[in-house]
């Protein structure tokens, strides 16, 4: 008994995979003969074998032969409609390729604007937007820019009236936010930026900006560093170096600058098309928000601390993907554009 | 800022290799952005900030640099071969404008023999970038750029009248500089005197009639200190940025004008001159050390760790600070002048920290609390409306934001452009007031480089002046022309048509909810007049779609049909869209019907539409046209139609007699309201 539903589900094996070679009628009615045949046929051969068996086991063991025996038919059956019908007798190759469909690709920056707008978004902050046209008091003045500060010379700035100006970066959220919001504050702003700049390989009259604020009781320098960290090894990878030096800025002090150590040439290249030989990439701006900035906007700064980053998307871009000139992106031209859908 | 290391050793002893050295200016945040090294010196190209004026000079950089070696300037002697004459007999000066000149001073050399610099000089001179020219200029430059103090030398015998008059400018004069250039003088700029006319542009730069030449003598020496406000403005005016202009608008040092003017005329008198006894030194309200109070525990608190008070105080003495009075908890520190810089509190704890390392500061992950999580609603359609496009096979592009009144006028979008007061160029002079330029632009680009199909859109700005007040409204435009892509060799190439753009604005409308939205054919500034539909939603214009005007695509020799829209997601965003609602799927079988009519060809499919929505069948679930067809089959002036009809109920199966109820009614309403008639077989 045991032999025979042995030799059953051993006959259902071989029969799947039998058929499964079946490519004409000819190995079809071969096998055919293997499993039917009616003197030579594996089934037939066991429904013989049946009557060797007591009277108590037969119908148990018929019910198991007959069951393979018309699952056998209908996959003989169904193999033989297959190879009736046109997709077998006129043979298709399908090495053809298949349909694509076309999709749009989105724009290297808003791709990688959106890339760090998540990292900030699961570190718990929000995003906040403000006006690309903005007054002096904004961008400037509530800035800790004093009017006539050499400072200014620093953001080329393209002015529409002496009080209204296209913002040369996106740090004026920053006093809109802080006027209406009490701390703490954890915030991003992302934006266009304008700088009176003649279009180079490097430099454009504008791009794009992501401004960070955290204002909160106790907030320092260490925590600067530590978010600014887990941004930047998340954003390339967990083994790039980062390098925090001294720079000034109105709005921050002490100020920051934080350079990325070059993926290209690892500082060895005194060539270096990518950080022109001395090994690092400027990447952010940052410092702790300046202690006039937070008078400007009725905040005790004896009593809550902050910092503030920015970074340049384009630039920042340009670094990832190693792009060698900024004005790529704004040519539109498709072949570039289209290369991001894979990202 | 070139900084020669040769001279550097002039104030401090370090042997350090090269890359130790700019690792060192580095960390304390003179970045050094290029260098070169000579056979005899190395060269610095040196990063400067605004607020650090006095890194102008070797001196200060010198300073830092000590500070962060841990050594201290090496003391300077300026001996003098002293004149029988006092200054102060020679040559009158008067100071009539105490606000933008509050120091000057002066000093007279006598018998200057004006002639090439010692190479010593010479080398100094070379290796910050300049070309030697004589020993008095030589002198002058070499003092700017040790002690970031300008000086400015006159030939004495070319003042009238002995006399040095500082004083604002009187309307109409004029002063030719040093670079025979002739400047219009006027009120509110600092001049220097003599008795009949301006010798020099206070600060900026000195003019040519009193200039040191090879028959020059006698040499007056002004070193001053000017308001840096007023000298920012009249070199913004004058247009004249000079080396002592740069360094006076940043400000410079009020107490070192005595120190400069002696270091010159030591200088000076080394190659044959004889200094006049005394400097004259005008200095009517001294001004008075800041001092600001630094507290331990901000230290602590600001940059998250201790610092050791005893690298506190070490680092502010090598600085040049000086800690007049200090308690276990706080220290007073007097800020030398030369720190224009240092205000509070913060800009000291910068300098324990730049000093300090910022590298050894802790990197810590802050506490994350109390935010309200904010969420913007904006930018979540935004970005479900850029996965529609894209899944209709629009390319997202970024165009900038400025253009040219040639371009905005063909677009007439009645709306006053944003003009630019100093634009980089014409073409860019001022903001745009429509998207549609830029995807023009990027189409012919494209065109013109091979590709078969162009189907592009952007979100972003436009920017306008509405009531005397700016405005700025969110856009997306989008265009198609030319082949559909993929090509597929088992199906033949598709063009790109209005209905496919259509289909994509219906497609965002419906994903977002902004549901139900109406096209109205109306005519739109950029497009076709009849090939043109406004789209309206809760009564509101939010922008139009159609053919691009042919005489607008002529500007960018664009031959072929341009399928374009443009809407206004500002007016579409302060709208609510319909609340999203799940409808629970009906167990029982819908009833299908199908019916196609003739009707008139110029009968708006939207009017049908409406009817039908208006006669609020029972049970209809949806209809849709599914074919349409004019052709030699039938008149002329007729389209047929078919019209699917599905009719579900919630509850149980649909009688097919209630149905055909529903279809009569619907029948009758195309028959007599449109004169549809019944085709055979429908
Ligand atoms: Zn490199």
């Amino acid at each position: 008994m045991n032999d025979l539903n042995k030799r059953i589900e051993e006959y259902t094996k071989k029969f799947k995979k039998d058929i499964s070679e079946v490519r004409d009628k000819k190995s079809l009615q071969e096998v055919r003969n293997t499993y039917l045949s009616r003197k030579k046929g594996l089934v037939t051969h066991l429904l013989r074998e049946l009557k060797t068996l007591s009277p108590e086991e037969k119908p148990e063991a018929g019910k198991r032969i007959n069951e393979l025996k018309e699952t056998i038919q209908e996959e003989l059956q169904r193999v033989e409609q297959n190879l009736e019908s046109p997709r077998f007798t006129e043979r298709i190759d399908l090495t053809l390729p298949g349909k694509k469909r076309y999709l749009g690709s989105p724009h290297p920056i808003t791709l990688f604007q959106q890339e760090i707008e998540d990292i900030f978004v699961r570190m718990g902050f929000s995003i906040e937007t403000g006006p690309e046209v903005e007054t002096d008091y904004y961008n400037f003045e509530a800035l800790n820019f004093p009017p006539h500060h050499p400072a200014r010379d620093d953001w080329d700035t393209l002015y529409v009236t002496d009080d209204l100006l296209l913002r040369t970066h996106t740090s004026p959220v920053q006093i809109r936010i802080l006027e209406k919001k009490k701390p703490p504050v954890r915030i991003i702003m992302p934006g266009k930026v304008f700088r009176k700049e003649t279009p180079d390989p490097t430099h454009l009259p504008m791009f794009f900006q992501v401004e960070g604020l955290v204002v909160d009781e106790g907030i320092n320098f260490a925590h600067l560093k530590g978010t600014l960290e887990v941004f930047l090894k998340t954003l390339f990878h967990e083994k790039i170096r980062i390098r925090f030096r001294p720079s000034f800025f109105p709005f921050t002090e002490p100020s920051a600058e934080v350079d990325i150590g070059c993926t290209l040439c690892q500082g060895e290249d005194k060539q270096c098309r990518l950080c022109g030989g001395n090994g690092w990439i400027e990447i952010l701006g940052a410092g702790m928000v300046d202690p006039q900035v937070f008078k400007n906007v009725n905040t005790d700064p004896e009593k809550y601390s902050g910092f503030a980053f920015g970074l340049g998307v384009d630039r920042t871009a340009m670094f990832a993907y190693q792009i060698s000139d900024m004005r790529n992106f704004f040519e539109n031209d498709l072949r570039f554009i289209r290369q991001f859908l894979q990202k | 800022m070139r900084i020669s290391v040769n001279w550097l050793k002039d104030y401090i002893d370090f042997n350090v290799s090269t890359s130790e050295l700019i690792d060192r200016l580095n960390n304390i945040g003179l970045l050094v952005d290029e260098w070169e090294e000579t056979e005899e010196d190395v060269i610095l190209e040196l990063e400067t900030y605004a607020n650090r004026p006095d890194t102008l000079g070797h001196l200060g950089v010198a300073r830092e640099l000590g500070a962060g070696l841990g050594a201290y300037l090496r003391p300077k002697e300026w001996p003098l071969i002293e004149a029988d004459e006092k200054t102060s007999d020679l040559v009158d000066i008067q100071v009539s404008d105490e606000t933008l000149c509050p120091r000057y001073c002066g000093i007279i050399i006598k018998g200057v023999k004006v002639g090439p610099s010692p190479s010593w000089l010479k080398k100094r001179v070379k290796a910050i970038g300049l070309r030697p020219v004589n020993n008095v200029v030589d002198v002058t430059n070499y003092v700017v750029f040790s002690t970031a103090h300008p000086v400015h030398a006159f030939d004495l015998a070319k003042i009238s009248g002995e006399k040095i008059m500082v004083r604002r400018a009187k309307k109409g004069e004029v002063l030719k500089t040093l670079e025979e250039e002739d400047i219009a003088l006027s009120p509110e700029m600092l001049v220097i005197a003599d008795s009949q006319k301006p010798v020099a542009l206070a600060g900026i730069i000195g003019g040519e009639n009193s200039s040191i030449t090879e028959e020059t003598q006698d040499v007056f020496i002004e070193s001053a200190y000017f308001d840096p406000v007023s000298i920012r403005k009249t070199r913004k005016k004058t247009g004249i940025q000079t080396d002592a202009s740069y360094r006076f608008e940043r400000g410079a040092d009020i107490s070192f004008p005595p120190q400069a003017a002696l270091m010159t005329a030591s200088l000076l008198s080394q190659m044959g001159g004889e200094a006049a006894q005394q400097v004259v030194d005008i200095y009517p309200k001294p001004r008075k050390n800041k001092t600001v109070v630094l507290r331990n525990h901000r230290i602590s608190k600001l940059l998250g760790m201790d610092i050791r008070r005893d690298f506190i105080e070490r680092i502010l003495a090598k600085l040049g600070f000086h800690i007049e009075n200090k308690s276990p908890e706080s220290w007073q520190v007097k800020i030398p002048f030369f720190r224009v810089d240092i205000d509070r509190e913060a800009d000291l704890i910068e300098e324990v920290a730049r000093f300090y390392g910022y590298d050894k500061v802790p990197s810590v992950f802050p506490p994350l609390k109390d935010v309200e999580p904010g969420f913007d609603q904006k930018r979540a359609r935004i970005n479900e409306l850029r996965q529609s496009l894209f899944h209709y096979g629009f390319n997202e592009v970024l165009n900038f934001s400025f253009s040219a009144p040639e371009k905005e006028v063909k677009f007439h979008t009645g709306r006053a452009a944003i003009e630019i007061k100093n634009p980089i160029s014409s073409k860019a002079s001022l903001l745009r007031t429509n998207l549609m330029d830029g995807i023009l632009e990027n189409i012919i680009w494209n065109r013109n480089r091979g590709a078969g199909g162009v189907h592009v859109f952007e979100i972003g700005n436009i920017y306008f002046w509405k009531n005397e007040k700016y405005g700025e409204e969110l856009r997306l435009a989008l265009a198609t022309t030319g082949m559909i892509e993929e090509t597929h060799w088992a199906e033949s190439p598709q063009e790109t048509d209005f209905f496919h753009l259509k289909g994509t604005v219906e497609a965002f409308m419906s994903k977002l909810r902004y549901e139900p939205f109406i096209f109205k054919e109306e005519n739109h500034p950029y497009f076709e007049p009849g090939f043109s539909l406004l789209l309206y939603y809760k009564g509101e214009m939010i922008g139009g779609l159609g053919l691009v005007r042919k005489d607008i695509c002529k500007n960018y020799f664009l031959d072929e049909d341009v399928w374009g829209a443009e809407l206004s997601l500002k007016s579409l965003f302060e709208k609510q869209p319909q609340p999203f609602r799940y409808t629970p799927v009906s167990r029982f079988p819908c009833v299908r019907r199908d019916i196609s009519f003739l009707a008139d060809k110029d009968i708006y499919f939207q009017e049908i539409k409406e009817a039908l929505e208006k006669l609020n069948i029972p049970y209809l679930d949806r209809f849709e046209l599914y074919d349409r067809y004019t052709g030699s089959s039938i008149p002329q002036d007729k389209a047929s139609l078919s019209l699917r009809f599905i009719f579900c109920h919630p509850r149980r199966t649909l009688q097919a007699e209630e149905v055909d109820r529903f279809q009569q009614r619907i029948i009758h309403t195309l028959k007599t309201k449109f004169g549809f008639q019944l085709r055979e077989g429908g």
